[in-house]
């Protein structure tokens, strides 16, 4: 029993940085409808951000977060502009075609820029540990999830209290009567890949010092982005935030009864299940 | 629009007249075609391979070449995968004519060359790929510079018996082909010599969380824990292990990632590493000539210190090279008979001879982290220390 | 809807004659390996092309069924079975698994479609890369089909086989009852429901018929090069590159796959060559520059329906500008 809770509280904390990548997709595809198979390619950009300031300045990426963040959200703004805007209203597939595109110039300019080879960072926080009771905890895990904490909730009140994330939220729900609102749907589309980044980017510094930081590293994350969304309900930023917590938990326990080799091939079985029994998401709305 | 797509058609159909023109045989050179993974999954080992390779060329040229020519190097990527592979052989081979092969880095890529090389009847000589069925075909064209998984699991067979004689294990991999190649090899040398495996468990690699897994091997209590782990796995499953508070008898792995330079300090598993024993084929402290000089240049090129897979390539260039010098030939059946009798005493990698079977004898080091550095303790021939048996508790480490 | 009129058709006889001829022409292996790999992606984009093309339904799974090919193939063999047998019973096999992943696919619309295809993938990758019997990461030999000397140029007119039989099969489609109820989902499924077509049926038949041949190619190709692991036959990018090749050339043409394959292929291997570390930044480039400015690929005429002309929804949902076919006026085109 204890292991079993000891793999949920892991699950937990790993859980959060799921959520801020699963919601930096959800405002990407959920106001915009972009397929983006970029996200995890921008994820490694904000984490090579972080190991640069921490390698060059030794800036603890517990704070070199932040101006990884806004890189990203500055990238996420020219690239908006440049590149998604302009086949904004062409299909799905160019919209996947481009954002592939971008993520194989982003993954070989990483690895003509710093090496193909494996980057750790090591800070002291990740040595150490909290125990309570029979459960370990460790500490810069507990830091990241605080983090992660804070920007989860304060991406949700401000989509729910703000106009602008009030916006964001009619846009979601109904793109072409959004303007008939008032809505200026193109500043704000961008404002949200923009936003949508730099939470990639977020959640790229706080992984920085419990992965290892190589060009593909992104590759997976794109993928569980992408369940995450799906098990949150399309578009709904909060089920993304639930939907990472789940990910985390469920990859962590079935690591622990099954084997860690199955805990990947879970994740996809789960999204299947979701897609095939309740494909508005476990914390979907219910839409007509 | 109509205009403007036609000249984006041109455009691209440019791209294409580009054509490459067939690379004749330079007469002023001779050309040896390397394959390896420049990108891909594997592409960090490449770029190891690469920089070996670089090292070596650098130091043939500076005396002069072979056979009064300058050396070049035709490097093909195979972007990790086998097929990409077979299509290198033939381009190096047919298109750019070769005078030998070098490659690819791993076991899988090497294993699907073998075919073809022996069809091209081309000499090969394998740098790293280590699973044993590599060989299997006996080709005369193929030979290979490093240990096999074979060796890697049989001294450590010998190790095991001679300090201690533990009567459990339990294995943990990384689900890749260098992981369950170790793991196969491992588990029957073990249960042949009477050693129980209890367990076997993979994982996926590069992962942030091991510790499910870890507590899992807690549960099984095993004497003997034998990690097949990359690089900074190694890290992440020792500083973990330690939370878990995972006290076996013996920490071992099969290299790499618990023999890499940066493993025993800050940069690595710092601390956490103490007691770890790993076998390796070659570390910048390995009882060789020129180790040390390799070392120090890698270093200057790259900032960071090399693993064996850099010396691996590094040493097969120079072993290529000696024979095509022996041979006094560019021809391919000299060269094959050239490498088939080369002797050489001793090198960075230690003597290279090639047994009947092509198969280098490359002696394995087993190393033990001391002090925050690693000693080698096994075999006794080449020991610089005695291995400490058991590892402490982490209770009772400071 | 007679897709070969004018040029096109002359693209078309130059292509084949071309293909044909190769090989009096060419004495050299790599070459033939790549070209041998251009016409089999051919071969596959024009099967990929009878689901995204001409169904509308874009799949990014495809790998599924040529990895399952492949490694059926490799299987069947190592359990000694006689290898044009296991030839036949991979694909049979891959088309099962097909029927499969239709069922549970196709209740989906728009990405949600793509994602589970995407899933279902992933799924059989990792099943394999875990299993004993598939060699799990190690990977599994493969016998070669043809073992003579000069074996390239018999792949390479297996692959021309292929291409051709793809072709015919496409051909076929446009022209026929079947292909027409495609095009109707694939411009308005919700309509072709209400007018009376089974539309998850011919779906699925669409699917049943891509991946047969796509496994085709599948086997044919882990034949040729006779090793595999899951890295090399089950990767996403695989899937990608197919739809790629078929998109960029022109989805729901006849000609455009082709095209397609031959340009973008051959760029590949070119880039491979001059520019060694730096051909995927190249050819990501490529992509980026082609989607921008070529927005009707490069056989033109598929662009037609603008975004969000219906509400979106999840599973319930809309098509998003799904692509039309070319000279044909598509509903609501221009």
């Amino acid at each position: 029993m204890v292991g079993f809770l000891q793999a949920c509280l892991d699950g937990l904390l790993i859980g959060a940085l799921y959520a801020l990548i699963g919601m930096g997709l959800a405002l990407i595809f959920g106001v915009m409808r972009i397929v983006n198979f970029a996200h995890g390619a921008f994820l490694m950009v904000g984490m090579y951000a972080s190991w640069l300031l921490f390698d060059r300045f030794n800036l603890n990426p517990y704070l070199g977060f932040i101006p990884a963040g806004l890189l990203l959200f500055a990238l996420g703004f020219l690239v908006y502009k440049a590149l998604i805007q302009p086949i904004r209203e062409r299909s799905d597939f160019m919209q996947i075609l481009m954002t592939t595109g971008i993520a194989l110039i982003l993954v070989d300019t990483a690895q003509l820029s710093f090496g193909a080879d494996y980057h750790q960072t090591n800070i002291e926080l990740v040595n150490r540990s909290l125990h309570f009771g029979p459960f370990v905890m460790n500490a810069a895990s507990a830091v990241s999830f605080a983090i992660a904490a804070v920007f989860i909730i304060g991406l949700q009140l401000f989509v729910v209290r703000t106009r602008t994330g009030q916006a964001l939220r009619a846009i979601a729900q109904n793109r072409d009567v959004a303007p008939l609102m008032g809505v200026n749907v193109t500043r704000i589309q961008g404002l949200s890949f923009a936003l949508g980044l730099a939470y990639a980017g977020i959640a790229g510094g706080l992984l920085l010092p419990a992965l290892y930081l190589f060009p593909s590293v992104g590759e997976d994350y794109t993928l569980k982005a992408f369940v995450i969304v799906v098990l949150g309900g399309m578009g709904s930023i909060e089920g993304a935030a639930m939907g990472g917590l789940v990910l985390g938990v469920t990859e962590n326990v079935t690591s622990l009864y099954l084997g860690n080799q199955w805990a990947l091939a879970v994740d996809f079985l789960l999204f299947l299940l979701v897609l095939s029994l309740k494909p508005s998401g476990i914390f979907g709305r219910q839409r007509a | 629009m109509r205009f403007r797509s036609f000249v984006a058609f041109l455009a691209v159909l440019s791209m294409l007249a580009v054509v490459p023109a067939a690379h004749a045989a330079d007469g002023n050179t001779v050309k040896i075609g390397v394959i390896t993974s420049l990108t891909g999954s594997q592409a960090a080992f490449g770029e190891a391979h690469k920089n070996g390779y670089m090292i070596a060329l650098d130091e043939i040229n500076a005396k002069g070449g072979v056979l009064g020519k300058k050396v070049e190097l035709d490097f093909y990527d195979d972007q990790s995968k086998p097929d990409q592979a077979v299509q290198g052989v033939s381009k190096l081979v047919d298109q750019d004519h070769v005078a030998m092969l070098l490659g690819s880095y791993s076991s899988e890529n090497t294993k699907a060359i073998i075919n073809p090389v022996t069809t091209h009847q081309i000499p090969l000589l394998i740098p790293t790929a280590t699973a044993d069925n590599v060989m299997d075909s006996k080709s005369p064209w193929v030979f290979r510079i490093c240990a096999g998984a074979a060796a890697y699991a049989k001294t450590w067979i010998d190790f095991l018996k001679k300090n201690g004689d533990p009567k459990t294990m339990v294995i943990v991999y990384e689900k890749t082909n260098f992981g369950q190649a170790n793991m196969q090899a491992m588990k029957a040398a073990a249960t042949a010599a009477g050693i129980r495996v209890l367990a076997t468990e993979e994982y996926e690699a590069k992962a942030p969380d091991y510790k499910a897994v870890l507590r899992r091997v807690k549960d099984k209590n095993p004497e003997v824990i034998y990690f097949c782990s990359y690089l900074l796995d190694a890290t992440t499953l020792m500083r973990q292990s330690q939370e878990v508070d995972l006290n076996p008898r013996y920490y071992t792995a099969a290299g790499t990632g618990f023999s890499a330079a940066e493993f025993p300090t800050a940069k690595g598993a710092g601390k956490n590493a103490e007691y770890t024993l790993s076998v390796s084929q070659w570390l910048p402290e390995a009882p060789w000539p020129h180790a040390k000089e390799f070392d120090a240049e890698y270093f200057k090129r790259t900032n960071t210190h090399p693993q064996y897979h850099a010396m691996q390539a590094y040493q097969s260039l120079m072993t290529a090279v000696q024979a095509i010098a022996n041979a006094k030939s560019l021809e391919a059946a000299k060269i094959r008979d050239a490498l088939k009798n080369i002797d050489l005493k001793t090198s960075a990698f230690g003597p290279v001879k090639f047994d009947a079977n092509d198969q280098n004898q490359h002696p394995v080091l087993i190393t033990q982290i001391q002090g925050g550095k690693y000693r080698v303790v096994f075999p006794a021939d080449v020991a610089d220390a005695k291995p400490i048996i058991p590892a402490p508790k982490w209770s009772d480490r400071h | 809807m007679n897709q070969l009129r004018g040029w096109r058709l002359w693209v078309l006889i130059a292509i084949a004659l071309v293909a044909v001829a190769l090989p009096l022409f060419v004495h050299n292996d790599y070459l033939m390996q790549v070209f041998f790999r251009i016409v089999l992606f051919a071969a596959l984009g024009l099967a990929w092309n009878l689901v995204g093309g001409y169904a509308g339904q874009l799949s990014l799974g495809h790998v599924a069924f040529f990895g399952a090919g492949a490694y059926g193939l490799a299987i069947w063999t190592a359990h000694g079975v006689p290898k044009w047998l296991a030839f036949v019973l991979a694909v049979l096999i891959a088309t099962l698994f097909a029927a499969i992943i239709g069922k549970i696919a196709f209740r989906l619309r728009g990405p949600y479609f793509t994602l589970s295809t995407i899933a279902a993938a992933e799924v059989l990758r990792l099943i394999v890369t875990n299993l004993n019997i598939t060699g799990g990461a190690i990977g599994l030999s493969t016998p070669p089909l043809f073992s003579i000397q000069g074996f390239w140029t018999w792949f390479y007119y297996s692959a021309v086989a292929l291409a051709f039989l793809t072709f015919l099969v496409n051909l076929w489609t446009s022209r026929s009852r079947f292909g027409y109820y495609l095009m109707a989902i694939r411009e308005d499924e919700d309509t072709a429901s209400a007018v009376g077509i089974d539309t998850a049926n011919y779906k699925l038949r669409s699917l049943l018929l891509s991946a047969f041949l796509t496994a085709m190619g599948g086997a044919l190709y882990a034949s040729a090069f006779q090793y595999i692991v899951p890295d090399s036959v089950l990767n996403i990018d695989i899937s990608v590159q197919i739809a790629i090749i078929t998109m960029l050339g022109g989805a729901g043409t006849l000609v455009g796959p082709i095209v397609g394959a031959v340009l973008l292929l051959g760029a590949s291997e070119l880039f491979k060559t001059r520019f060694q570390e730096s051909h995927l930044l190249i050819y990501g480039i490529l992509i980026v520059v082609v989607v921008l400015f070529l927005p009707e690929g490069l056989v033109g005429g598929l662009e037609h329906r603008r975004r969000g002309k219906k509400p979106s929804q999840p599973a319930a949902g809309a098509s998003q500008g799904q692509p039309a076919l070319a000279d044909t006026p598509a509903k609501g085109g221009r």
